[in-house]
């Protein structure tokens, strides 16, 4: 008796602290959900920095002008309005809305616009496009600084014209205007713009090739060049090179590892959000700096991947991703290390995802860009495997796939992409991961990896294939971005390398052994 | 919808007939297009049709690339000779229209033509004028902006002569001049005198609105002072009023109303006294009270950073030498007055007397009192001033009266 009383006094005392932690519990997330919600400080409407949206290539090539000599700053905010209106309007293209016309229009040149979304809505017809470069002079400012003329010389403009969502076509044109613009509240707006006939292009500088192609053969400093290399992060960094544990230390460290393996080349990557986007960090690019010119002290070609995990297409996006290629490349275009930039690495996954078209457009683009800015080294795309590479092979000087597939076809696959291009093929990725253990008690052995290798060298050699294995060594964190959550596959990730987690050369090491 | 529907079934339709009717290698053959309209400059409202001949009856879209966007034009009619009427909005639009022929998103032609303002419809003269004011000389100017539009609003052709008038007083005159990169301007320079330009513009028949710049007098030149008063007698009632001389800039032209003139005065001891004015048709003028005591006061006038005048000398006499002095109820009570001006008349109320009162050569207090009907008093409490030997020091208009010793 006296011990079911016992039962129920601990039962009810139970039930209440019970009850009293779930009480606690429901208001803890009532106040924790009307605490969510517009940050405070957003009451004060503090005025943001002005976002970079927009930003093609601007050149001022003359700012001299009969009615008064411009201030820096009205110059400034003349092509920041200039290119808003663009962009503004290439938004209400895309969106058949006007929104922000009104800011960088006039009243009577709104108008012209206003009817071309009318009967695009009519048409049913969208446009994404992006100028790409405006080379602009100034032509007259007025006295009063309320007006200014400016002529638009041979600026660039990609369109994509869809019809019912479908694309129609996909052009890119030439044009170039003569504006006039108006001070009104402040904003620099539209007034008048009249397309004129372009002017011829004047050639630029000669370029001075360090790497280059001649009859389908690679040369470095006017030498032929058989790329031997492989790709590389440091072992603790993996997909973090540049990051707080930067150390050029390992890095030369493991050059010499590279050089001793009677290497040459290397590929490594650069992070685009990472590397800050349009506004590329002074202080990433120092370490680039660093990684290159320890590159050219041992002797070493560096194969530079751009774009890594960037991921957004769209047409609105490029001209930021211009700019941030415009300031590494622009930078790197004498360096005696880098063999290529390659502009992405295997940007074929995002055909589901982000659309061919769109992946494709953008790869075209970039090309042209960094031949712009960098005419002295090769330019290359990562494929991700043989059926795609001869995409865009026009705009590449040499072709770059990656081979993960079965090792028996590869004499077949190869033969096939060589029919289709008479361009260089590099193998930039290749390899099989030791990954026999727990997540894959069936998967190869590190002697199986050796085995891999000793069979692909011989075919490499037959053919002189240029390659790059995947990759110095094995990791012991790989970052979720790369591989996904799913453990079995970051563990397949860590075991491609030929050194393993302690430091000591894995079978497949003898590879490099001539 | 519907008609595109059609379109294609006859597409089709004709593709099968084709390739029935040629052999394999015409299907192959690539698809060519070639422009058969001619001219290639229009002039804004006229009616721009293209048409192309194909040599295979295929689907084609004009796309047309206009400064202000890109337009899809449909084929008037459904013939292998494509032929593009292009809608009013874009054939009023000046500048280079660059068109291309698809198919399928492929391009079969590409080419442009020029639309050129309209030159019979009427024009627009969109004018601006800026500085609105300027100053008198001839080293200033201000700027006359016309930005002329034809009717669809266009700017009109380069070097059309635009005539740009402007009067000043006696003067009117009349430019020609060309528009260069969509505007006509020209800089219009102030004389030396003061006044208003209007200007206006005209081409052809059409003028613009009359506008008008205020052209203000340049730089004060230096000038000088003069001083008006009641009496010479510092009875701290009356004031004394300043004037300048009628200011005028370097040429001559009286100053603009408002222009503020500084009068700094420096008393006796070398204390500055302020007033100012504002210019009236070049005279300014300022108000200042007389001071309750004698004093020399020396006058100059400025108009900051940019005229000066020459310095005045005034002087201000006392009114009266006499400070009655009056002790009553055991000392306790101080009477002062009656306090006489100049004619013996009573000082006006509200003159300040100040009383010190000094022990043991402290002060312990003093006190400040106006005259009402020219007296003042003074009492001083038991509480505060218990028995004892004092010292009064007693000062009105400039007069002092000391009396040591006396006993509470």
């Amino acid at each position: 008796m006296k011990h079911r009383k016992n039962t129920y006094r601990i039962l009810l005392l139970l039930v209440f602290i019970g009850v009293n932690i779930l009480i606690l519990f429901g208001i803890g997330q009532l106040f924790s959900y009307l605490n969510t919600g517009a940050d405070r400080t957003s009451i004060l409407h503090v005025t943001s920095p002005d976002a970079k949206v927009y930003l093609p290539k601007v050149i001022w090539e003359n700012t001299n002008n009969p009615g008064r000599p411009i201030e820096k700053q009205s110059l400034a905010s003349i092509q920041s309005d200039y290119l808003k209106a663009w962009y503004v309007k290439n938004i209400a293209y895309k969106n058949n809305a006007p929104y922000g016309i009104d800011d960088y229009y006039t009243q009577h040149a709104r108008i012209n616009i206003l009817n071309h979304i009318s009967d695009q809505k009519e048409k049913e017809i969208t446009i994404e496009s992006t100028t790409l470069n405006h080379n602009l002079s100034l032509d007259f400012y007025s006295l009063d600084g309320q007006l200014a003329i400016l002529t638009d010389n041979n600026s660039r403009q990609y369109q994509r014209i869809f019809k019912q969502d479908s694309l129609l076509l996909e052009t890119q044109t030439i044009a170039s205007y003569k504006v006039v613009l108006l001070l009104e509240d402040g904003f620099w707006k539209i007034r008048h713009i009249v397309k004129q006939s372009n002017e011829p292009l004047v050639e630029t500088t000669k370029p001075t090739p360090i790497s280059s192609v001649k009859n389908g053969q690679v040369f470095f400093e006017n030498t032929p060049f058989q790329i031997k290399g492989i790709n590389y992060y440091p072992q603790a960094t993996p997909w973090d090179m540049f990051g707080d544990h930067f150390n050029t230390t390992i890095i030369a460290k493991d050059f010499d590892i590279i050089k001793k393996a009677h290497l040459n080349s290397i590929r490594i990557f650069v992070d685009y959000d990472d590397f800050g986007k349009a506004e590329v960090i002074p202080e990433k690019l120092n370490k680039l700096e660093q990684v290159l010119d320890l590159a050219r002290v041992k002797d070493l070609k560096v194969i530079v991947t751009l774009f890594d995990f960037y991921g957004n297409y769209d047409v609105l996006d490029w001209t930021l991703t211009h700019r941030h290629a415009e300031q590494l490349i622009s930078r790197f275009k004498n360096h005696k290390a880098v063999l290529a930039w390659d502009i992405k690495n295997e940007p074929d996954l995002d055909f589901k995802t982000r659309n061919k078209t769109n992946v494709l457009a953008w790869l075209k683009e970039m090309a042209t860009q960094i031949k712009t800015y960098d005419p002295n080294h090769l330019v290359t795309i990562g494929w991700s495997n043989t059926k795609v590479a001869h995409l865009l092979q026009k705009n590449v000087d040499v072709v770059s796939f990656h081979y993960y597939e079965d090792i028996d076809k590869f004499e077949k696959k190869y033969t096939d992409l060589q029919s289709k291009t008479s361009k260089p093929l590099v193998l930039q990725e290749f390899g099989l991961s030791s990954n026999k253990g727990l997540w894959n008690p069936f998967g190869p052995s590190e002697k199986t990896q050796a085995e891999y290798y000793t069979t692909f060298k011989e075919m490499l050699d037959q053919q002189n294939v240029h390659y790059l294995p995947w990759t110095l060594y094995d990791f012991t964190q790989i970052p979720t971005s790369v591989v996904g959550k799913l453990p079995w596959r970051k563990h397949k990730q860590k075991h491609f390398g030929f050194i393993d987690a302690n430091g000591s050369s894995k079978k497949a090491f003898q590879f490099f052994e001539e | 919808m519907k008609l595109n529907n059609q379109h294609n079934s006859l597409f089709i339709s004709l593709c099968l007939i084709c390739l029935s009717c040629y052999s394999y290698a015409f299907a192959q053959q690539a698809i060519t297009a070639k422009l058969t309209t001619t001219q290639t400059v229009f002039e804004a409202s006229e009616h721009i049709t293209l048409e192309f001949e194909l040599n295979a009856p295929i689907t084609v879209n004009l796309v047309c690339h206009s400064a202000y966007g890109t337009t899809i034009i449909n084929p008037d009619y459904e013939l292998s000779d494509a032929s593009f009427s292009l809608p009013e909005k874009i054939s009023t639009k000046k500048g280079v229209l660059d068109f291309q022929l698809i198919s399928e998103g492929v391009t079969l032609y590409q080419g442009n033509i020029t639309i050129t303002a309209n030159t019979k419809n009427t024009h627009k003269l969109e004018s601006y004028i800026g500085p609105p004011s300027i100053s008198a000389g001839t080293h200033d100017y201000t700027m006359l902006v016309v930005v002329p539009t034809d009717g669809y609003d266009n700017p009109i052709a380069n070097n059309t002569p635009i005539s740009i008038k402007h009067q000043f007083l006696d003067d009117q005159k009349e430019a020609s001049i060309k528009t260069t990169d969509l505007i006509a301007w020209k800089t219009i320079h102030s004389d030396t005198k003061s006044g208003r330009i209007l200007v206006s513009s005209t081409l052809n028949d059409v003028s613009s609105k009359e506008f008008s710049i205020e052209v203000f007098p340049a730089q004060p030149t230096n000038f000088t002072i003069d001083y008006q008063r009641k009496h010479i007698y510092a009875d701290g009632n009356q004031i004394t009023t300043f004037t300048t001389s009628v200011i005028k800039d370097t040429y001559g032209n009286t100053i603009s109303d408002g222009t503020l003139v500084n009068f700094i005065i420096k008393n006796k001891n070398n204390s500055l006294l302020q007033t100012q004015g504002m210019s009236i048709n070049g005279v300014a003028t300022a108000l200042m009270l007389h001071p309750d005591h004698a004093s020399t006061w020396r006058v100059t006038a400025q108009i900051n950073g940019m005229a000066t005048s020459n310095t005045i000398t005034i002087n201000y006499k006392a009114v009266t030498e006499k400070l009655p002095v009056r002790f009553s109820n055991a000392n306790r009570k101080i009477k002062i007055g009656p306090l006489q001006s100049f004619m013996e008349q009573l000082i006006p109320d509200g003159t300040i007397v100040k009383l010190t009162i000094t022990k043991n050569e402290q002060i312990l207090e003093t006190k400040l009192k106006t005259t009402a009907n020219g007296m003042v008093s003074f009492d001083l409490e038991k509480g505060f001033y218990p028995p004892s030997t004092y010292s009064f020091i007693i000062e009105a208009l400039g007069l002092t009266s000391i009396h040591s010793n006396i006993k509470l």
